[in-house]
């Protein structure tokens, strides 16, 4: 009997090891698409009992009653997704809903374009977001015909000025998978540009006021892309993409995670823990960008740890698993492999960097050894 | 109720409590162990760590840097039979360990502090690791890593120790103590490197000493808590920024020596297409 009492802890024990995903805040309660395994969409909205989803239910019937409404002012002419973001947009500010928490604004935003399609007899899968800037998005693809549709398609609902797509070294049929819009750009290269090279030639090209930078071969829901979008016209000018939820406990952490956290802590951000511009998604200003110069985008590491030494914003507002689904290649699974040892020079480059700058001991000023010597030990 | 105390002759009559008996350490005049002991005002602790210092070997030294010291550490050392060099301002954090290995003769040199006691038993790993052909003999306490996120000092040791290729050493540094270093081993790294000891371990690595972790004390438990500073409401030990610092010394000098990528691949990337 005991043996058996013990068996059927054990295994439970190791499943509530894993990150509580789901039961984070209040998001796991709600619907529109918001609550996806897997995924922390926004931070809790109210912090007590109902009262913050009572509140998120009238802002959802009146973002509703608005979309409606706005359907119906314009009758038929015009409508389509510049319009519906046009008035959502109108509509968010004079209702000050570009403040809330992003749950808030993307539950608003989802109601709103379901009452403006319902109205407009459209089926429309556009998420209006209530951005003041313009938004790019580059995608960076080395044979991904099978997952780029998706990708390019979740894009597609959202409000983007335009969608650059980086295919390099593909020989399948990646360059037609990519359909043709005026708001995408193809940018190809028939040669393989290296790892992260495609993002700082999408960068180069980009005219927004905010950056998205995604991969081809991992399609991520717009809902959670949005998050990104928001949180750099909120002022952000580095969005990254918080992992955390999905590290396993320090002493069985790799290698990169461990120096990922370090270059944060080096440079006085350890509340970043180990989230970096390496993972995508992720989003920056057109500050950022200016402030560390497009070709820093080559090293992603570099790019966030001169954007740190030079005291930009940067915080990591949402959690999207890109581990569990990534493609698992050859080159990039287990320890010690090709990928992991790239991504360690990586973070040597980005030390040795903000060392010329900064000094060799980065944040980690302190007294001299004798004084600490002095503090510590004098009677 | 008061009771009353009946006089009653005491018949098992505690002995009378008598001070301690000192250790007495013999110095080898030709050591093949030199053990150092870098001290600051360690009064409480020494006698403990001397006498278990006189166990780890027979022919061996004891060397107490008795730095800044007003306590009588020093002549507390001297009163034990160690040799003791005597510096009236203090040394600083881990230079003690670089004074005391310069006045060294023995062939290993066994580092530990003066303000925990480890038994000889611990202790002897390390030197005969090092007396049977370990350059660089670790402790290989590696901190506390049960958490996502650990002390700034752990993490610095164990990405130290991945950048260095010996992900094998996990937390394990030069900078706990104690540790074992052969005479050859300290020429190799330079003594002066001893005051950096993430510096003096990834010298050893990348000068091909032979390196590892060869027995396990956890230190962290003996370590006691002090000197902590205010910081943003917290209260932080300024040595946490010294030691993740000296890493950070470690890894300048990795990249002088290897390349500003330290001698990792970057796989092709075509940065000449980046305008």
């Amino acid at each position: 009997m005991i043996m058996e009492t013990k068996h059927s802890i054990k295994p439970r024990r190791k499943r509530n090891r894993r990150p509580p995903v789901r039961s984070r805040g209040r998001t796991g309660r709600m619907n529109n698409g918001l609550a996806r395994k897997g995924h922390r969409l926004a931070r809790p909205i109210g912090r007590k009992g109902t009262a913050g989803s009572s509140s998120l239910q009238r802002l959802k019937s009146k973002a509703l009653a608005a979309g409606v409404r706005a359907a119906a002012e314009s009758k038929g002419a015009g409508q389509g997704s510049p319009h519906l973001q046009e008035c959502f947009r109108e509509w968010a500010q004079a209702e000050r809903i570009d403040g809330m928490p992003y749950a808030a604004i993307l539950t608003a935003a989802l109601a709103y374009r379901r009452g403006y399609a319902e109205a407009a007899g459209l089926s429309s899968t556009w998420i209006p977001l209530p951005l003041k800037g313009s938004a790019s998005a580059i995608v960076t693809a080395s044979n991904e015909e099978k997952t780029l549709p998706a990708v390019i398609a979740e894009l597609r609902k959202l409000p983007l000025k335009e969608i650059i797509v980086v295919l390099n070294g593909c020989n399948d049929g990646s360059f037609t998978a990519v359909d043709r819009d005026p708001r995408i750009t193809r940018l190809s290269f028939p040669e393989r540009l290296g790892h992260d090279v495609g993002r700082a030639i999408g960068a180069a090209t980009a005219t927004g006021d905010i950056l998205l930078f995604l991969d081809g071969d991992l399609s991520v829901a717009a809902e959670d892309l949005a998050a990104f979008l928001l949180a750099v016209d909120r002022g952000e000018d580095l969005a990254l993409n918080d992992l955390s939820p999905y590290l396993p406990p320090f002493s069985q952490q790799d290698e990169v995670t461990r120096c990922k956290a370090f270059l944060n802590l080096a440079l006085g951000r350890a509340d970043l823990k180990a989230n970096s511009l390496t993972a995508v998604p992720n989003a920056m200003s057109r500050r950022a960008l200016r402030t560390m110069g497009t070709a820093a985008l080559i090293v992603p590491p570099k790019a966030q740890a001169l954007a740190l030494a030079r005291g930009l914003k940067a915080s990591a507002p949402i959690s999207v698993d890109v581990i569990r689904k990534n493609r698992i290649r050859n080159s990039n699974s287990g320890a010690g492999n090709a990928v992991a040892k790239m991504i360690i020079g990586d973070h040597l480059e980005a030390l040795g960097e903000v060392m010329k700058t900064e000094g060799v001991r980065l944040r980690f000023t302190t007294l001299g050894r004798s004084q600490i010597a002095k503090m510590r030990n004098a009677r | 109720m008061v009771k009353k105390r009946k006089p009653r002759p005491r018949l098992n009559r505690k002995p009378i409590q008598r001070k301690p008996t000192l250790p007495r350490l013999v110095n080898h005049p030709d050591p093949l162990v030199s053990i150092i002991i870098p001290a600051m005002n360690e009064r409480a602790t020494l006698a403990g760590v001397l006498r278990e210092a006189g166990r780890v070997h027979p022919l061996s030294e004891t060397i107490v840097v008795a730095n800044g010291s007003t306590d009588g550490t020093a002549e507390l050392a001297e009163a034990c039979g160690a040799r003791v060099i005597r510096t009236p301002e203090p040394l600083g954090h881990d230079v003690g360990r670089r004074v005391g290995a310069e006045a060294a003769r023995g062939q290993a040199l066994l580092f530990v502090d003066a303000d925990m006691v480890i038994p000889a038993r611990e202790l002897r790993p390390y030197v005969e690791a090092v007396l049977s052909g370990v350059d660089l003999a670790l402790n290989g306490y590696s901190g506390p890593a049960g958490r996502k996120e650990a002390h700034p000092v752990v993490l610095a040791k164990h990405v130290l120790n991945g950048l260095l290729q010996r992900s094998d050493l996990r937390g394990a540094s030069l900078t706990a103590v104690p540790h074992a270093i052969s005479r050859k081993g300290a020429e190799t790294v330079g003594l002066e490197a001893l005051e950096v000891p993430p510096l003096a371990l990834a010298r050893a690595v990348l000068l091909g000493l032979n390196v590892q972790a060869v027995h396990t004390v956890p230190v962290g438990k003996l370590n006691p808590a002090r000197g902590r500073v205010r910081d943003k409401g917290k209260r932080v030990d300024p040595l946490t920024a010294l030691v993740a610092g000296d890493h950070l010394e470690a890894i300048h000098w990795l990249l002088r020596q290897q390349g500003p990528r330290g001698g990792y691949s970057d796989l092709g990337r075509q940065r000449g297409k980046v305008r």
